[in-house]
């Protein structure tokens, strides 16, 4: 399916590439489209290991690492021991800032029984309550690491040290690009801040640089490097890459493989340079769609926009997108150390109108079966109190859930203990989470390979299992 | 000497005989105590339904008696069911939903047995077997404590043979040879029926040569002296001058820098810059330039403090120690579980970067591939055991207490309000940042120091064999020792009383009878001139790794480099003299070589590479005529997006360089900042500075092409090179292209290309036309 899909594309490419600026000058260019040959480095689209329901990812990345007690998992028990210290039977946990002795922490959350499915939902998900029957909650997530920067890392690439490629690379390394216009991988930060693991934790690390991410800029032009510089025309621009192409042909040896695909990528910068800004120019939207965003108003206005964007990078085939909520300080992330109550009401009514408009529209829209939406931070909150009202971070269990792209919305899968603390039923961690993702994708976790340092290195350091009770 | 450095000296020469017996008392120790008696019904039934499956179904792969144990799991004992293999606890007694095993067999995530699933019945059985408490009568150790590899027959692996001198094999063509490394190619090339190609083009040579020592195009004055001289030693002597060129050391300093994942940052949240570390990078030029022997070079990165502890140049040499990532946090301290981390990055880059071998696999499970146990592993680690972080401050003892006292007053004060704050908000959290933020201005500046390490053998970290690789599973306690598979070259560790454990691994290291130290570094350089290895994994040498494509080749370079007491310039000259090297890179036997050996791996022409990140920024620099040639120092930031530098967690720590002749100078001197890297280097294939690099990749994709066309370090050359040539050539259009050509290509322009660039030059802007030339093959490749 996936496979036809791409081909379709690329008949799409090939009929469109002859015309407007330029076009002329890269017709031989698409005549060598049949030379893309080293699928290693390039942005080719490739076929998956098997067919998959996803096409794309759209990863909802809520930094700081939300209160799973405030959100997806009510803990009824938790608030009858509110003040008191956590019963032995529950076992040890090892926090970042709280020790042993901290008490624990009822939570001030109403949860109703929201859609057809009455999953509860917690009152900070109005929006989201009311496309839950999309959804399908995992509320026993763990992973390895208690500090943001290595859970970070362990979330987005499945080690809790820099250096190795991230979720986004894996995916485009396996399948390609189906933009020939667009990036594959694109990360949209919170114009808020950056994250403690930083850009490292977004990128290829091994993989040839091809596969890197495009981290997009908040404002008006988000992509580094497709204006022209000030000064320079279209037309005086295309001119030049006419000079470049035509030099190129001038000099002996221009026949070679390598020097060709050099070519076509002018080719493709060029489109990009042309392209691009109109999918990412959201004034073609219309009034009720920017509302069902909550674009043009506060608080909703920033996220709102950047789900928008994803939506219309995904229709223009981009095959992973990362939104994040959440930079910056603690404060203006997830991070509700001091005060869940303000923290989590924040940023949840900045994201939650958002997330279930995108979720509404790629439905309507027909986008949906072929795109993966996961939600989720690096770790949940801890049942304990810090500071007295908020909560430390906590990594033994906690909530996240997917959409779409083949995942069976309506179900809750796992469960925590009754105070929350510990994933006891289908513990499921990130490198579950990992391989369930690219499973939709249709790519297989021991196939997906790529030599490093004597290792035929994947997505997941100890291999992950699909999730199936989702699918 | 105090009493614990006493301990760990003695405890270093225990024989091995002496802690085996001990182990296998423990071990014993262990199981007479490990279990309270089984019951009648619940021994019977594992007996009755448990047993008989296991050793029918499970023990091929996960017993004493496995061929290679999986998963590190083995199932023949009641300790090693329990413990569980790389996956985790296995077992738990009394709860099936925590035990793996149950998982495992349901076909829940693991499939176990692979082959075919359990009836169901047995399911059930095992179910309320580990309901019962999993009763089980089988003492015995969790692990099988046998290498799982013969150790005589591991040596028959090519690698960790002992370096024979080879003779030089016999060849039809014996005019082509110009050196003894042609006879080994050329024996290859006629065994498949290939030939070499023919020489490369004068001026295609000079390209090449220069790049490949400098990293820098050949200057107009260099091109025409070449040309110029007509004596059939003219390439000779421009190679002895290149490598006598003070830019050497900056081209070939990057590729080590490369392979020790060199970085000036300490990476994860804090990103803290690691101070003075620059002067490592200086050293590592320096030694390259001043041609310091490679044993020695090794020498001083890993004992150099314990050679002298004073020594400036030594301490910089050491500060190799530093280069890994270091993960600190606020918060609870992880004391143990921290040091593991350093420790364990300390011990795998020696297996990267020097032997070649992946060692790091061996930390938690033995090598999946390669002769190396977990000991092993451990027993390596055990050299470091005593290595603790140590500033060297290079000012007067008076002036750094007083500095250090200062500093300390200032800092504490500083963390005292920052524990408060995680208590506070709003108004009174603001006040608090101002408190802290005016603390900080008050610190004294940074004094001149040097990050680096010392033995602190009061501070020892006993090292133990740990289950999983996790801290706090540890089994038996290890000494330093080499690889059991390579003590036959250990040298003799000096006499107890000024035991120093990192000259004992550096000597051993670099004992001539060792046979990868060596191998791993000629094939290194053979690497980066070729753009391949004779083994294509140039940090892997093990089972895993690529088989050398010339072995006796590898030999012979080895023997050379032993020979000339591991002086890496004459091994430079020897390859650079060969036929070899001097090929074209294209044949008019392309179409048969292809198909014989379409990745040229017998070198039947030489290979185009396309200029690293470095080499094109440097280049354009070096055409526009802007590169400042100054050397050394504190490194440089480059201005940056405002929007990229929001992507540093804390955005102030990128203080961009003022000075515009600074900016200017070449890419080695710009910052290797972990968590900031400037898209320009990202995009041409820079490596992340995270982990070992021994290979750059070369990527083609349109980024690339964005960033040479519209990104800013591109367009502002552009500029200076069109307002050079203005300056330089004015008036003829001809000569101004030429200039042009031979600047950015290093050679004339044919007649087409003379005919393209007139014809924009008289409609078009000079800047676009300099533009054009960075953006052109004949720039961006070598031939």
């Amino acid at each position: 399916m996936l496979h036809a899909f791409a081909s379709r594309n690329r008949r799409k490419f090939l009929s469109e590439n002859c015309c407007g600026i330029g076009g002329l000058a890269f017709a031989s260019i698409v005549q060598q489209e049949r030379l893309r040959a080293d699928s290693r480095s390039t942005l080719a689209p490739k076929p998956p290991h098997f067919p998959g329901a996803a096409k794309s990812v759209i990863f909802l990345f809520m930094a700081g690492g939300p209160s799973h007690i405030e959100t997806f998992d009510p803990k009824p028990l938790l608030n009858e021991l509110d003040g008191q210290s956590r019963p032995k039977e529950f076992g040890d946990a090892k926090y970042q800032f709280v020790q042993n002795d901290a008490k624990l922490l009822g939570s001030k959350r109403r949860f109703q029984r929201c859609g057809k499915s009455g999953i509860e939902v917690s009152d900070l998900f109005p929006h989201v309550s009311k496309v839950i029957d999309e959804i399908a909650v995992l509320r026993s997530c763990f992973g390895d690491m208690v500090v943001h920067s290595a859970a970070q890392y362990e979330l987005l690439s499945g080690r809790v040290v820099p250096g190795f490629p991230s979720m986004g690379s894996w995916t485009i390394y396996g399948l390609g690009s189906e933009s020939d216009s667009l990036p594959a991988y694109v990360v949209m930060p919170d114009p808020d801040g950056a994250l403690e693991a930083g850009q490292p934790m977004y990128g290829n690390g091994f993989l040839p640089a091809a596969y890197q991410p495009t981290v997009f800029r908040a404002g008006e032009r988000p992509v580094l490097n497709l204006d022209l510089p000030a000064g320079i025309s279209s037309h005086e621009r295309s001119k030049t890459i006419e000079l470049i192409r035509q030099l190129n042909e001038a000099t002996p040896a221009a026949e070679d493989d390598e020097l060709a695909a050099r070519m076509r990528s002018y080719g493709l910068a060029f489109r990009m340079q042309t392209e691009a800004p109109d999918v990412l120019d959201l004034s073609a939207e219309t009034e009720e769609t920017l509302q069902l965003y909550g674009v043009g108003v506060e608080p909703t206005d920033d996220y709102g926009r950047r789900c928008l964007m994803a939506r219309r990078l995904v229709e223009h085939g981009v095959r992973f997108t990362v939104v994040v909520s959440g930079g910056g300080s603690g404060a203006t992330q997830w991070d509700a150390h001091k005060d869940i109550e303000e923290n989590h009401l924040r940023m949840a009514v900045q994201t939650d109108k958002p997330i279930a408009g995108l979720i509404a529209d790629l439905k309507r829209r027909g986008l949906l079966d072929s795109t993966l939406v996961l939600w989720g931070g690096e770790f949940g909150r801890s049942p304990e109190a810090q500071a007295g009202a908020g909560r430390d971070h906590h990594n033994l269990g906690f909530s996240m859930w997917m959409a779409g792209g083949g995942i069976q919305g309506g179900r809750v899968v796992g469960a925590t203990d009754a105070i929350g603390l510990r994933a006891i039923e289908k513990p499921y961690h990130f490198r579950d989470i990992h391989t369930t993702i690219l499973h939709q994708l249709g790519l297989d976790q021991d196939l997906l390979t790529f030599p490093h340092l004597g290792r035929n290195e994947r997505l997941t350091q100890i291999h992950g299992k699909v999730i199936r009770e989702i699918l | 000497m105090n009493a614990e450095r006493f301990a760990f000296i003695r405890y270093m020469f225990l024989s091995t005989r002496l802690s085996m017996i001990l182990a296998a008392f423990m071990f014993w120790a262990d199981a007479v105590h490990a279990e309270s008696p089984i019951d009648r019904e619940g021994l019977a039934f594992f007996e009755a339904s448990i047993r008989p499956i296991l050793v029918e179904r499970c023990y091929q792969c996960h017993s004493e008696s496995s061929d290679e144990l999986k998963g590190g799991l083995r199932l023949d004992t009641r300790s090693g069911t329990r413990a569980g293999g790389d996956s985790g606890p296995t077992v738990v007694p009394g709860d099936p939903t925590k035990s793996l095993l149950m998982a495992a067999i349901r076909h829940d995530g693991l499939e176990m047995p692979p082959d075919a699933r359990l009836a169901e019945q047995d399911i059930a059985h095992f179910e309320r077997w580990i309901q019962m408490g999993a009763p089980d009568p089988r003492d015995g150790p969790d692990v099988v404590d046998r290498p799982k590899f013969d150790l005589e027959k591991a040596r028959d692996f090519w690698s960790f043979q002992s370096i024979v001198d080879p003779e030089l094999p016999k060849v039809s063509d014996g005019a082509w040879p110009e050196n003894a490394i042609d006879y080994f190619v050329l024996s290859k090339l006629e065994q498949a029926g290939l030939r070499p190609t023919h020489e490369a083009e004068r001026l295609d040579l000079l390209r090449r040569v220069t790049y490949d020592l400098l990293g820098l195009p050949p200057t107009l004055e260099q091109i025409d002296e070449f040309l110029a001289d007509r004596q059939s030693d003219a390439y000779e002597r421009l190679v002895d001058r290149l490598l006598a060129s003070p830019q050497y050391g900056e081209r070939w300093g990057q590729h080590w820098l490369d392979v020790v994942r060199y970085a000036e940052t300490e990476g994860f949240e804090y990103d803290r810059t690691i101070p003075g570390v620059w002067r490592y990078r200086d050293y590592v030029i320096q030694a390259l330039n001043e041609g310091l022997a490679y044993d020695d070079f090794l020498r001083e990165q890993i004992a150099g403090d314990e050679i002298d502890a004073n020594d400036p140049k030594l301490m910089a040499a050491a500060s190799f120690h530093r280069l890994g990532t270091v993960r600190r946090n606020a918060g609870n301290q992880e004391v143990a579980g921290s040091r593991n981390e350093v420790l364990t990055e300390r011990t795998d880059i020696i297996g990267s970067a020097v032997l070649g071998m992946t060692i790091g696999c061996a930390r938690c499970h033995d090598h999946k591939f390669d002769p190396l146990s977990q000991r092993d592993y451990y027993s390596l680690q055990a050299y470091f055991a005593a290595t603790h972080e140590h500033e060297l401050a290079l000012v007067d003892k008076v002036v750094y207490e007083d500095w250090k006292q200062n500093t300390l007053k200032i800092q504490k004060q500083i963390d005292q309000l920052s524990k408060r704050l995680s208590a506070q908000s709003g108004e009174e959290e603001k006040a608090t940042i101002a408190k802290i933020r005016g603390l900080e201005s008050e610190l004294p500046a940074p004094i001149p120091l040097i990050s680096s390490i010392r033995n602190d053998f009061e501070n020892l970290t006993p090292i133990h064999v740990l289950k999983r690789g996790d801290f706090s599973l540890p089994g038996d306690r290890v000494r330093p020792n080499p690889p059991t598979l390579l003590q036959a070259s250990l040298s003799n560790h000096s006499s107890a009383d000024d035991y120093n454990p990192r000259t004992a691994l550096a000597d051993w290291l670099v004992d001539n009878r060792n046979p990868l130290t060596p191998r791993v570094i000629v094939n290194r350089i053979w690497h980066y001139h070729f753009g391949q290895g004779i083994v294509k994994s140039p940090n892997d040498f093990g089972k895993n790794g690529q088989t050398p494509s010339h072995p006796e080749l590898l030999d012979y370079l080895a023997m050379r480099l032993i020979e000339s007491r591991w002086e890496l310039k004459p091994l430079h000259r020897l390859i650079l003299l060969s036929g070899t090297y001097r090929q074209a890179s294209d044949s008019a036997d392309e179409r048969v070589a292809k198909e014989l050996d379409p990745e040229n791996q017998l070198l039947w022409r030489f290979n185009k590479r396309r200029l690293s990140a470095e080499e094109i920024r440097d280049s354009m620099l070096a055409v526009s005529g802007e590169l400042n040639f100054a050397k050394g120092g504190p490194s440089i930031l480059l201005p940056v997006d405002e929007q990229l530098k929001k992507q540093l967690y804390n955005p102030s720590q990128w203080k961009e360089t003022v000075e515009r002749s600074e900016q200017v100078r070449r890419s080695i001197y710009l910052i290797a900042k972990r968590n900031l890297r400037l898209p320009f280097m990202e995009v041409f294939d820079q490596p992340t500075l995270q982990v070992s690099c021994a290979n750059r990749e070369e990527s083609t994709h349109a980024p690339q092409a964005l960033e040479l066309l519209n990104g800013s370090i591109s367009n502002e050359l552009a500029e200076k090179f069109a307002a050079r040539l203005k300056r330089e050539v004015s008036g003829d259009l001809d000569r101004y292209i030429e200039v042009a050509y031979r600047l950015s290509t290093g050679r004339p322009p044919n007649r087409d290309e003379r005919r393209l660039a007139t014809m924009f030059l008289n409609q078009g802007d000079e800047r676009e036309f300099a533009l054009a030339m960075f953006n052109l093959n004949a720039f961006l490749y070598l031939r």
